[in-house]
């Protein structure tokens, strides 16, 4: 397993590979190939050995799913520009200000990761419900009265932006950190003003992590589902909903298949071409 | 064409014909090399020479594409390095960064099922040969400075008594000072031990201190071997010569008589006595050999020309001069420094018995 | 923003920076305190304090089982991951092969992918091949996205691991495991550690692959969805919070954990020598 010898590498690399290669291939892409092919089969029927027909395509594309996907779409287009804006300031502030505590504060960052998101949610709920701690605190305090934000899109966004901030701020904390700090001061040096030593040097610089963080954001947002459901009620349905409600109200598998491989087209065209232009080593090995 | 390999000092290792190919890449080219026992040989060329790949066959970390390696008369090709009685120091010193001095060294006694104390006592005997402080035993490689790190590096190597050494251009990172203190101390614990040290670097100045021979390597062949002496005043063709830093090459054509005729220059030189009979190659004279001259005639040869710059190198000052497209490098001690000013018109020379004949390469 | 002077600057981030902290925990601490109150439904400010739902739902059969199956399916999982990461970490970041830059794409598909898919391709999987859903299919599930990020997070580690560390262990006389043993194995331990922790916690933690694959064995995050969208249970926030306390508990504790044991070897390694210089001295 020890590679002792330079060229013995190819065959030791191969063979460590392999455990996680059979567990994706089994794990991975056995299940995908498999929603696929049930996408194909007939409408609420449950086996995949019946003959091919597209009604479940057909039935998303004259129907009203596309308004699910747009919404879906949005929303964490949304979500990933509110993140990138917020979280840059502070993937900054971790790399160049905070010195020591950097270390703390990442690790405290890093928690909620850990937490089921439900939990999560459920905590904005309880803060934002009717006599819950906001509203209860400004009517025993201030004797405001008002209304719920909850059940609104602002507080799915809210949620949004909330259970993906971790998936944002790493990425770009890594590429900010490889930022080199002499390229900086050249620029300084040259007579930039901090704006430009901004804008011609570190955001060009720390960029594939801002990317990286942008696209993790947007696959794992246009897949939620817990946060419409909890903070926003039934108000708005984003496809992942659309797809639940397939596989269990309706009982109809193969539609909500057929739902699964357009989402998963849509991400997987967006992930395999900006992978392509990455060259992983060099990001992961600087950070 | 060199084997000091005498009874007294026999074959350690020998290579016949060993060759490694990389797909299509021909990193070492069938190289035939003698190694006698107890010398400190050194491997010098420039990067991807295959210096490294030759070593690393040596010490059994790459295996041959085809050739033998021999250990006094057994063949050692498929001895695996952890089986070989030899001991490599890496070009990142390699030390385990999660023990301490201590262990480190004692790490190929404690691997081989040595009692704690004997190996304690060894790790401290290599401490003192290697002018390490006792209380080093227990201190944390990583907090240990550059040039203490090589010295543990060395220390560990030598723990179990291997009976070659191989290094894989130790000294190349660390700073001119340093550099210049260990390589004498290599040299020291190389004459203390009286082990072979097979050693490798792209510096010809480094390998000129140490070694007793030198293998000049390039593009995976040996180009010459011999004695640091040999290597500098009779190397054997232009990539030698001009392995040692600045030299004065000039193109030159056999027209007979001894005589040389240097197209470029449009002059005539005497050939050194001695050279090779060949139909063109290089005149080689190494700078300390060219001096100012008043008068034409107080040298064998003699140039017309502009002196174009003044290097102070430390002892030494180093001046060139301009003599049509080519410049001469002429290097003097301090005390015999040349008076004069640049762009002065000066006229240099030498004798040739100071000049070499080289061939086309 | 910029034209302000640096220390301005800095403060500006550091309010900034702690104000999105604030945000990470409010709800953390929000359900904190739901957890104390002794009421039935939760108003604001709290009315009565007191631990009782605390008794009342640790005393739970029902809860002590979801919490025995999220931590078998945990547990069982950062073994697994740990060991198939740990080679698959080597083939990222250590040995370089054809086809590694291939490899190390398909390795981040599974995590640039929407979980709630993946989990119901699961279930279709599962159900298309006659396996019955149990906490074990939840654990394939969970391995499924958790290893490639363990072996995120361990390729860190390894990328900065110097090869010539085994070829000189193995120069001085180690056999391949003592290799292995002495000197892979015991350098990697924080990222192997780290890796250990993040497949323990993201196992802990996850909701959208267990909903459709443990079937009728139930997490604690399934019970708690559950248990939410149905109405308000005091039951919800304290299981919440031991849930979110735990993890943060186990994440800073390990960390605390590889700093002490780094520090304390240290301090061992020198007291020995010491001592074994010093019993030398007296004879």
């Amino acid at each position: 397993m020890i590679s002792l010898g330079g060229s013995m590498a190819d065959k030791d690399g191969r063979r460590a590979a392999i455990p996680l290669l059979l567990l994706l291939a089994v794990g991975f892409a056995v299940p995908l190939i498999a929603v696929t092919a049930f996408s194909f089969m007939p409408p609420r029927t449950f086996s995949l050995l019946q003959a091919p027909t597209l009604e479940n395509y057909e039935t998303i594309i004259f129907g009203t799913s596309y308004i699910s996907f747009l919404w879906s779409v949005v929303l964490a287009v949304a979500t990933v520009v509110l993140l990138a804006l917020i979280c840059y300031p502070v993937a900054y502030g971790l790399v160049h200000v905070f010195g020591r505590w950097s270390t703390l504060l990442t690790l405290l960052f890093t928690i909620p990761l850990f937490v089921s998101e439900n939990i999560r949610l459920y905590g904005w709920v309880l803060f934002f419900i009717k006599n819950g701690v906001l509203l209860g605190t400004m009517k025993s305090l201030f004797g405001i009265e008002m209304e719920s934000i909850l059940f609104t899109l602002g507080a799915i966004l809210l949620g949004m932006v909330y259970v993906y901030l971790p998936f944002m701020l790493f990425p770009m904390t890594l590429s900010v950190a490889m930022v080199p700090n002499d390229t900086r001061e050249a620029a300084r040096d040259l007579g930039a003003s901090r704006w430009q030593v901004f804008r011609e040097v570190e955001l060009p610089l720390s960029m594939p992590g801002i990317l990286i963080g942008c696209l993790l954001t947007f696959v794992l947002a246009v897949g939620a589902i817990a946060e419409a459901k909890i903070l926003g009620g039934q108000r708005i349905i984003p496809i992942t909903h659309d797809i639940e409600i397939a596989f269990t109200y309706s009982q109809n598998w193969p539609l909500g298949a057929a739902l699964a491989v357009l989402l998963m087209l849509l991400v997987g065209v967006l992930v395999i071409s900006a992978l392509r232009r990455f060259d992983l080593d060099q990001i992961l090995r600087r950070g | 064409m060199e084997e000091p390999v005498t009874p007294q000092r026999p074959a350690i290792l020998t290579l016949k014909a060993l060759h490694k190919d990389f797909g299509a890449f021909t990193a070492v080219d069938s190289i035939d090399l003698t190694i006698a026992e107890g010398e400190f040989f050194t491997i010098v060329g420039p990067s991807g020479s295959g210096k490294t790949t030759l070593i690393r066959m040596m010490a059994g970390m790459e295996t041959p594409t085809s050739g033998d390696i021999l250990l006094r008369h057994s063949r050692i090709n498929d001895v695996p390095a952890n089986k070989r009685p030899t001991c490599m120091v890496f070009q990142s010193l390699a030390l385990f960064p999660h023990r301490s001095v201590g262990e480190n060294i004692e790490f190929a006694m404690k691997i081989r099922g040595v009692e704690p104390p004997t190996r304690k006592a060894r790790a401290v005997e290599l401490l003192r040969q290697l002018r390490l402080p006792e209380s080093y035993y227990a201190k944390s490689v990583q907090k240990c400075s550059g040039g203490e790190r090589q010295r543990v590096a060395l220390a560990r190597a030598l723990a179990y008594n291997p009976e070659i050494l191989f290094f894989d251009e130790p000294l190349s990172a660390i700073d001119y000072k340093l550099r210049k203190t260990l390589e004498k101390e290599l040299k020291d614990i190389h004459r203390e031990t009286r082990k072979t040290f097979v050693y490798i670097t792209h510096s010809l100045e480094e390998a000129m201190v140490m070694s007793d021979r030198i293998g000049v390597m390039r593009a995976g062949k040996l180009v010459q071997v011999g004695t640091p002496n040999e290597i500098y005043s009779s190397p054997r063709s232009k990539f030698v010569s001009e392995f040692m830093g600045d030299v004065n090459v000039i193109a030159v054509r056999n027209t007979g008589n001894g005589s040389l005729l240097a197209p470029s220059l449009e002059a005539k030189f005497t050939a050194p006595p001695g050279a090779p009979q060949i139909e063109s190659g290089h005149l080689v004279i190494r700078p300390e050999y060219v001096r100012f001259l008043g008068k034409a005639d107080e040298a064998t040869n003699s140039l017309s020309g502009r002196l174009y710059n003044e290097y102070a190198l430390g002892s030494r000052i180093q001046y060139q001069v301009r003599v049509g497209d080519q410049v001469f490098v002429i290097e003097k001690l301090r005390q015999q420094a040349y008076h004069g000013r640049l762009d002065d018109q000066v006229l240099i020379g030498w004798d040739s018995q100071h000049s070499i004949l080289v061939g086309e390469e | 923003m910029f034209a302000f002077p640096e220390r301005v600057r800095h403060g500006l981030i550091t309010v900034w920076t702690l104000a999105v902290l604030v945000f990470v925990f409010l709800p953390g601490a929000t359900i904190l305190l739901a957890s104390l109150t002794a009421s039935r439904y939760f108003t604001f400010p709290i009315p009565k304090w007191g631990f009782e739902w605390w008794y009342k739902t640790f005393s739970s059969f029902e809860v002590r089982q979801l919490l025995s199956t999220s931590l078998s399916i945990a547990a069982v999982v950062m073994v697994i991951a740990v060991a198939i990461g740990f080679f698959a970490a080597l083939a990222f970041a250590r040995y370089d092969w054809r086809g590694r830059s291939l490899y190390q794409k398909i390795v981040l598909l599974p995590i640039f992918f929407p979980q709630t898919v993946l989990g119901l391709a699961m279930l279709l999987w599962f159900n298309a091949i006659g396996l019955e859903l149990s906490w074990k299919t939840a654990v394939f599930a969970h391995l499924v996205w958790i290893v490639p990020v363990v072996t995120l997070v361990m390729a860190i580690q390894v990328y900065s691991f110097d090869p010539a560390l085994e070829e000189a262990a193995f120069d001085l006389g180690a056999s391949r495991w003592q290799v292995l043993r002495e000197v892979t194995l015991p350098v990697l331990f924080p990222g192997i550690f780290s890796g250990a922790l993040f497949a323990f916690l993201l196992s802990w933690g996850n909701f959208p692959l267990s909903l459709f694959t443990t079937g009728s064995d139930t997490t604690v995050p399934e019970y708690l969805y559950a248990k939410m969208v149905a109405g308000y249970t005091p039951g919800v926030p304290v299981l919440g919070t031991v849930s979110t306390i735990g993890a943060a508990l186990i994440l800073l504790g390990g960390y605390a954990l590889i700093l002490i044991r780094g520090r304390k070897r240290e301090l061992a390694i020198e007291a020995t020598g010491k001592r074994e210089l010093a019993a030398e001295a007296a004879g």
